[in-house]
């Protein structure tokens, strides 16, 4: 829409005015990683993190929460509970960008999601480029998922002493220019920032060995593959791969009542396809007993059956799987293994 | 009986020590206290470390500790054929626990003789076995000690009829939902991937690696296990230390 610049001494009083009137979300140091958390004072804010434990899609679909109340004796009807407050999310990755698309469809498609997506609405996303790959287990740009040009209301691009911010919508706009004192970039501002863009791509290296593309041909060619069992062996089946996933977004939905047995609340809380009993149905049939079969249900998610269903890959190669995987269990490596 | 505030009669609860250090009792009678409604809730008859009083007419039976001797399979016994519902309550009766350690040394004798002194024979003992070995048991609770959010949810479920469920999954997802730094990232091993959750990953938490206290998963892969912390650099004495904690009870030591 229209590109502006904003010093960088100038942003911690940007923050510290949006703070006056919203939650401010964003990346802050936790011991020798960065997590997303609620900005108290300005200085928290890590815009040079390399990349969150959890992705930021935790302020759309929260790790645990309520979905509603009920009374056991059905004397009144079930009430929805909807914890949504409205939120400026500060450093969002243009990996984690793209992911958002993917939850966006997995929640409005066939059942749109209430609670999903009225803090969807009361949230705006803040975005800033990579100029260095964050480390080295990622592999955004064979993804496609390097740079991105919509998803975001503002976009920041690091240009020393100040930041290019892209504005990609109305609300994103009104935000820059109530709370801060950016001024519109000149002809030489944008060509600085066409220069940072431009000189960022060799930095990243193209790990994929087939062109992304090509990706969901590969993946239905693959069910019968060996290399499931062999994966198998190793792996854990912790979970911590779902977990972690910016695009993962399986939950599980109980209920608590109440010790005098009257009130109950209904809740849900991120499920993982890799543990054990995902795929117990009543009856107590499990029809991915097998580690190899739970391996293969979540690689052909990645690669292929999100695909067919939200025209999304469902892997953005933000690398945090491969990252904290105890077994080194790495996308991109299996993607490369089966192309071979 | 008497009732409770659903109109339904309150149900009668015992408490049972046998091998432990009654640290799970003690996190009930603090359950107790945090959950008044508890109180409302049951109607206790038998604790020991609680009361005086000594019903013998209950149907829920709580019942820590392992089984270290012969002579107490019979008061186990009772306990069952009286209750309706037993429940085991924390690691030493859900999976042997700590006490199992001792099936690992070369003779019991030895064991007695390190522990009692030259009083040794006075205090008989066999291999140690979780209270499952003995009589058929309905509902676990586990960890060192228990973790009381589950002691209550435990109870909730017996009262609403239904057979309580503790997670199936393993500590890694509670401890990742918490976004908790990997002890493994902190120089640290921990056995997170294969032991059951349910406590809210409190050791690595508060900085220390998982011991395993909640028993392990279903279907873990222990040989993954293993090969992680040989290579997060535990030597093999230090692997099967870490392993047998509170998991050293196989069923194969107690056949004879
Ligand atoms: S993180 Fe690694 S070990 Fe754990 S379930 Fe995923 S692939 Fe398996
Ligand atoms: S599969 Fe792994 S690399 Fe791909 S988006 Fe998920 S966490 Fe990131
Ligand atoms: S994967 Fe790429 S886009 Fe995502 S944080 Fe790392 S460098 Fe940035
Ligand atoms: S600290 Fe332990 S429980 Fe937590 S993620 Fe790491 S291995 Fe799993
Ligand atoms: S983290 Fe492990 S050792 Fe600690 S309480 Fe939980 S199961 Fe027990």
């Amino acid at each position: 829409m229209s590109l502006w610049i904003i010093d960088k001494s100038a942003m911690a009083t940007f923050v510290a005015n949006v703070m006056g009137d919203y939650r401010v979300v964003g990346p802050k140091a936790k011991g020798p990683q960065f997590a997303f958390d609620e900005i108290e004072d300005p200085a928290e804010l890590r815009l040079d993190y390399n990349t969150s434990i959890l992705p930021p899609k935790k302020y759309f679909q929260p790790q645990e929460e309520r979905l509603m109340t009920f009374k056991r004796n059905g004397d009144s009807a079930p009430e929805a509970v909807i914890e949504a407050e409205a939120t400026v999310i500060f450093g969002v990755h243009t990996c984690d960008l793209h992911a958002m698309r993917v939850l966006d469809q997995a929640f409005t498609q066939n059942f749109p999601d209430a609670h999903y997506l009225t803090r969807r609405r009361q949230a705006l996303l803040i975005g800033i480029e990579c100029l260095e790959p964050c480390d080295e287990h990622s592999f955004c740009k064979s993804m496609g998922t390097l740079t991105i040009s919509e998803g975001y209301d503002l976009h920041l691009t690091d240009l020393g002493d100040v930041y290019a911010v892209d504005v990609g919508s109305e609300e994103g706009l009104t935000l820059l220019k109530t709370y801060s004192d950016a001024r519109l970039a000149t002809e030489s501002d944008m060509q600085q920032l066409n220069r940072a863009l431009s000189a960022k791509w060799p930095r990243f290296p193209y790990k994929l060995e087939l062109d992304v593309d090509e990706l969901p041909a590969l993946m239905s060619q693959s069910y019968n593959n060996p290399i499931w069992e062999t994966l198998a062996e190793k792996c854990l089946a912790c979970g911590t791969c779902n977990i972690v996933c910016p695009t993962c977004f399986c939950f599980n939905v109980y209920d608590e009542v109440d010790l005098n047995l009257e009130n109950g609340e209904r809740s849900r809380r991120w499920d993982s396809c890799m543990l054990d009993v995902f795929a117990r149905v009543a009856g107590g049939e499990n029809f991915r007993e097998q580690r190899s079969a739970r391996l293969r249900h979540r690689f052909m998610r990645k690669g292929l059956y999100l695909v067919e269903r939200y025209k999304h890959l469902g892997c953005v190669g933000c690398g945090r799987c491969a990252r904290l995987c105890l077994a080194d269990i790495s996308p991109i490596n299996v993607f490369n293994e089966l192309h071979e | 009986m008497a009732e409770n505030g659903n109109g339904s009669a309150r149900p009668k609860v015992a408490f049972f020590d046998f091998a432990c250090c009654e640290g799970c009792q003690l996190t009930v009678i603090d359950a107790l206290q945090t959950h008044l409604e508890l109180v409302e809730a049951v109607e206790i008859v038998q604790f020991r470390e609680a009361m005086t009083e000594k019903g013998e007419d209950y149907q829920i039976a709580f019942i820590e500790g392992s089984c270290t001797r012969k002579e107490d399979e019979d008061r186990l016994r009772k306990i069952r054929a009286q209750a309706g519902i037993v429940v085991a309550l924390g690691a030493c009766a859900h999976i042997g626990g700590v006490n199992a350690l001792a099936n690992l040394q070369p003779s019991l004798q030895d064991v007695r003789q390190y522990v009692y002194g030259d009083k040794w024979d006075w205090y008989n003992t066999y291999p140690a076995r979780p209270i499952s070995a003995v009589i058929q048991v309905d509902a676990f609770i586990p960890g060192c000690p228990i973790d009381r959010v589950e002691f209550l949810s435990v109870v909730k479920q017996v009262l609403l009829g239904k057979t309580p469920a503790i997670p199936d999954y393993p500590v890694c997802v509670e401890c990742k939902l918490k976004e908790n730094v990997c002890i493994f990232d902190k120089g640290g091993v921990c056995l997170g991937p294969i032991t059951r959750a349910g406590c809210d990953a409190i050791c690595p938490t508060y900085g220390d690696g998982c011991e395993g206290c909640r028993g392990l998963i279903p279907n873990p892969n222990e040989n993954a296990m293993q090969d992680v912390l040989l290579k997060a650099g535990l030597s093999v004495e230090q692997l099967r230390a870490r392993m047998t904690m509170f998991n050293a009870y196989d069923p194969a030591q107690i056949e004879a």
